[in-house]
């Protein structure tokens, strides 16, 4: 509990000084609105339509590649964290482990390159 | 815990987190000092000698402008999206190891918000949640510079996730810990008979290097703000908002950026150890005072800091942009490949290493 209280607090002051910071600018600011103060910001021209539009595809396939490569990249922290003490023993099962594991990534970049994935043009 | 404890704890994070929010108005002059000094040209000078009050006449300046919240953006989202990107800027700093510690009316306290055992992990985690004030503050905005803005910002971000988190991966397996207190505790001393600080950088050369591409992406810097490209996005994901919420996305920039450099630090430059000279000696220096200590590793880690940041307005300065094709083709295509030869290579020679 005494690690994770301070970033509790920490929260707290962050969160807080986000709102004071709000508050004060809309307290202090002056209030003019007018039309085109609050209209879309554009160079002169009206905007058509919703700015929601469709957007590339590519951008799925990217998070949908980060979600892969992510949670294989989580696996190497637990096992950095005891790989120097593993070792130590003389025993060469992790290096070995890992060096399969990462045989498997890059076998799947080198797909995700020969697909063409990520060229965004 | 104590009532006076509890309150020298909150007033020393409160301290920490302000030491960090101060890079921002530090930043903002010397950001625009130096690309005067680069372009050959005065930069601020008027408020102030060489302008030095200039970031305080910029906050005032933004707190008495007109804050409006347009009639067509998305009002919750709009207005929480800064407070969602600052949040994960001031989370962040918790795991930064300051300095060693302090003795407070004979109760010690560690100049460090909380010594977490996944202090790497909480970092890369906390730190990847600064996409959604952006994403937010893009599509609440209703504007399509701004949802343009806001796609690229997070596609780079979680691409340029990965390469972040191995060459972090080649940190803790070289260290052995995921703390980054305990890092800084084993940079103490020399190699090779007193030649070289005992850093990180001699160790993880490739790995440094790695990192500090990805936080340049990953903090949304030139050469990669591509989310807020003034000449085709207008501003990016923040074209809509003004005054101090408008500020607000950039104190979480510089924040973020302070925290970067603060981690590059104590991973790879020692944290707060003076090169060649050892805690116990400077101890003894300092009339085995450990206050006075703790001061002297605050300055020392804060000069490192800024010598990070230092070099982040050098860079902004001096290089052009990537296109955006060229940004996601050096994440998968070179990053992410090196950092994993980069954990290969440390792993076997750790193995050799150990075997000796």
């Amino acid at each position: 509990m005494d690690l994770y209280l301070p970033i509790a607090i920490l929260f707290i002051i962050g969160a807080g000084a986000g709102l004071v910071i709000i508050g004060l600018s809309s307290i202090l600011g002056p209030r003019n609105p007018q039309a085109t103060k609050l209209s879309v910001y554009e160079c002169g021209v009206t905007p058509e339509g919703s700015a929601r539009i469709p957007f590339k595809s590519r951008f799925y396939l990217i998070a949908v590649l980060f979600l892969l490569f992510d949670v294989e990249a989580v696996f190497f922290f637990p096992w950095a964290l005891v790989y120097r003490e593993s070792v130590r023993t003389g025993d060469a099962g992790l290096l070995f482990a890992m060096l399969i594991y990462m045989g498997f990534i890059a076998l799947g970049l080198v797909y995700i390159f020969r697909k063409n994935v990520l060229e965004l043009d | 815990m104590s009532a006076v404890e509890f309150s020298i704890n909150t007033l020393k994070i409160f301290l920490l987190w302000f030491s960090i929010v101060n890079v921002v108005p530090v930043m903002l002059w010397v950001e625009r000092r130096a690309a005067g000094l680069i372009q050959d040209r005065p930069g601020p000078n008027r408020v102030g000698p060489f302008g030095l009050f200039q970031a305080i006449a910029d906050v005032i300046k933004f707190f008495w402008k007109m804050d409006p919240v347009p009639k067509h953006v998305n009002r919750f989202l709009f207005l929480i999206a800064p407070i969602l990107s600052l949040i994960p800027a001031s989370l962040t700093l918790a795991a930064l190891p300051f300095a060693d510690k302090m003795v407070i009316w004979g109760r010690e306290y560690q100049l460090q918000v909380s010594d977490l055992h996944v202090g790497i992990l909480y970092m890369l985690a906390i730190g990847s949640l600064g996409a959604y004030g952006i994403l937010f503050g893009g599509w609440a905005s209703n504007n399509k510079y701004s949802l343009l803005g806001a796609l690229r910002a997070s596609a780079q971000m979680i691409s340029y996730e990965i390469p972040l988190g191995l060459a972090a991966c080649g940190a803790v397996l070289f260290f052995g810990t995921f703390s980054l207190r305990g890092m800084v505790f084993m940079q103490d001393g020399t190699l090779f008979g007193g030649l070289l600080p005992k850093w990180g950088i001699f160790f993880q050369p490739l790995g440094f290097l790695i990192f500090f591409i990805t936080s340049l992406a990953e903090t949304n810097r030139v050469p990669f703000d591509l989310p807020e490209t003034e000449g085709e996005l207008v501003a990016g994901f923040h074209t809509e908002y003004g005054s101090m919420k408008f500020a607000m996305f950039m104190m979480a920039e510089y924040m973020n950026l302070a925290t970067m450099s603060g981690l590059m630090t104590a991973m790879y430059f020692g944290g707060w150890h003076i090169p060649y000279v050892s805690d116990a000696t400077l101890l003894s220096w300092l009339g085995g005072s450990v206050n006075l200590l703790a001061i002297v590793q605050l300055g020392v880690f804060f000069f490192k800091l800024y010598t990070f940041l230092l070099i982040y307005v050098w860079i902004r300065w001096t290089l052009p942009r990537f296109r955006f094709d060229q940004l996601m083709r050096v994440a998968w295509k070179n990053l992410i490949p090196l950092s994993m030869i980069n954990l290969i290579v440390t792993a076997i020679l750790l193995y050799f290493w150990e075997m000796r």
